[in-house]
Formats: C-alpha cells, structure tokens, sequence
C-alpha cells in the first residue's frame, strides 16, 4: 500500500480508537487488533505525530500504583475523523463505480 | 531468549544509545507500561515481552525511522564544545604559528619562482642562439649584397651553426621543461600528502 496513505490511515485508527473516551498505549493496539496490527514503535511514532499536530493531548494518571499514560482526543483530532469520513465517501463512490465497470466488462 | 522487563529495558537503552536524552527516557517509559499492562492482564514478564520482540530488533527500528537531521544535531554536540577551546588555543599559540606559517609558505613560494627562472633562463639561451642566428643571416645577406662577400660567407656560416645550436637547444627546453613541471607536480603531491595524510590518517 502506499505510504502516504497507510500513514494517513494509521492515524485516523488511532483518533478513532481514543474517539469515544481516553485510551492508553496497549489498549490502543488490542482494539484496533482485529483492522490493523501496530507495533508498539509505530504507535509511538504515530502518537508523537497526533500529538505535534494537536490533535490528541497526553496526560499521566495513576493506576495501579505507576503512572500510566492516558491520550485525549481534541477538537481537530475530531474534525481530523469527519474529513476522513467525507474523503472516504467520495472514495468509495469511485470504488463502486470502478468495479461496476469492471463486472460489467467481464460479463460481456 | 529469556529476559525480565529491566534487562529488556537496559538492552533497549544501549541500543538507542545516540538518542537525546529525554527522548530516549520517554520512549523506555512507553515500553515499560506496555510490559507492566501485560503484566497486568496475567502474562508474566517473559512473555510479555516475547510478545513485544527482541530490543536490538525495536531499537534498530526507530533508529531506521528517527529523523536524520535530529540524529546528525545530537551528534554534532560535543564536538562544537571541544571546537570552542581549539580555537582559544589557536589564537593564543598564533604568535608561534603564524611566523612559521608564513616562512613556510614564503620558502615554498620561493622554490616555485625560482624552478620556473631556471625554465625562463632556459628558452632565453633557445631564443638568443635563434635570434643571433636569423639576424647573422640576414646581415650576412647584406655584407654579400654590398660587395664584401668573405665577410658575409663568414656570417651566414656561423648563423647556420647558431640556428644548429638552436634547434638542439630547442629540444633539450622542452625536455627540461617537463621534466621540472613533473617535479614541481610531485613536490606538491608530496607537500599535501605530509599536511593532510594519506587516505585513512
């Protein structure tokens, strides 16, 4: 797969894992286990990068008696997830019009 | 391959060995509570860290992925500091280094101009022994042409002998020339090996 793209996926994954309430690093990588496998540097990397952008912000809690950390998702991380919704329509049209056209042309 | 979190954590600290220091501290903190939530879901250490990998393979990892101009900077540092008392240094030493320089550079400039005299001194005697002989010939011509033909003969006879001399001169100029252009050429090669080394120095 191309870069850009996969890299641009990969952050949108990690938005949408934190979308609904805050998350940490491991639970992270278990629920998007089932779409994509991250390993723990990727994640790191990927974290860093939402984090520069502002798109998340990171705070320190305790659990357990250590410091775990814990992302926050922000309002552009937010509005990062609708554009790729918007985008992503628009992609799987042409998708849908291009293995239309296909079908249409194995069928003749 | 048997490890506990902290030999995990010191072996991925020596591989990142490089790295600026509060970046390393937070990326060994990341990898620390990925092992402790392991741990915490029931997986004892070992197997936690079975399951994250082995620390040269993580650590070459993120060095392959580490920004270059970030790497490049960290390892620029120590050597700006050193250059700053090197240059204290130069300038303190300078009235013991400039003298020397500049006599170094005034000897060497002299031999250059005095290997390209020899050259020029060289092709002068070429050119009298070739101007004597056009002249004699021409003056020869004229002696003949007014009558006085013993001294005419006389002239064009040492001309042709002159004009003899010339072309062999000629010839040993040219040899000369090359070969104290080939010695300058290596003295120079000479001169940079001694100041810059060869290759590996």
């Amino acid at each position: 797969m191309d870069i850009q793209l996969k890299r641009g996926l990969l952050d949108v994954c990690v938005l949408a894992a934190i979308k609904d309430e805050d998350s940490y690093g491991y639970k992270i990588i278990k629920d998007l286990k089932p779409y994509v496998e991250l390993s723990e540097s990727t994640l790191y990397t990927i974290l860093k990068r939402l984090e520069a952008a502002e798109m998340l912000t990171v705070r320190s809690a305790e659990h357990g008696g250590r410091l775990r950390k814990y992302y926050h998702i922000t309002e552009a991380g937010l509005h990062r997830i609708e554009e790729f919704c918007e985008e992503w329509r628009e992609v799987m049209s042409i998708y849908n019009f291009v293995t239309k056209e296909k079908a249409q042309n194995e069928n003749e | 391959m048997k490890m506990n979190k902290n030999e995990f954590l010191e072996r991925l600290r020596k591989g990142l060995a490089g790295l600026p220091e509060d970046d390393l501290s937070e990326r060994l903190d990341f990898y620390g509570e990925m092992i402790d939530d392991r741990v915490e879901e029931g997986l004892s250490e070992e197997e936690a860290i079975l399951e994250i990998g082995s620390p040269e393979e993580i650590a070459w990892q993120i060095i392959a992925d580490y920004p270059l101009g970030k790497l490049v900077k960290k390892k620029m540092k120590p050597k700006r500091s050193f250059r700053a008392w090197e240059i204290v240094l130069l300038v303190l030493g300078s009235p013991v280094w400039l003298p020397l320089l500049a006599a170094a550079v005034v000897v060497a400039l002299s031999l250059y101009v005095s290997v390209w005299a020899i050259i020029v001194s060289l092709w002068a005697v070429f050119a009298s022994f070739a101007g004597t002989a056009f002249g004699g010939l021409v003056s020869g011509i004229a002696f003949i042409s007014i009558g006085n033909t013993l001294t005419g003969a006389a002239m064009i006879g040492a001309c042709l002998l002159l004009s003899g001399l010339s072309i062999f001169t000629f010839f040993g100029c040219k040899a000369a020339t090359k070969g104290i252009l080939l010695l300058t050429k290596k003295a120079a090669i000479g001169i940079k090996n001694l100041i810059i080394g060869k290759g590996d120095m």
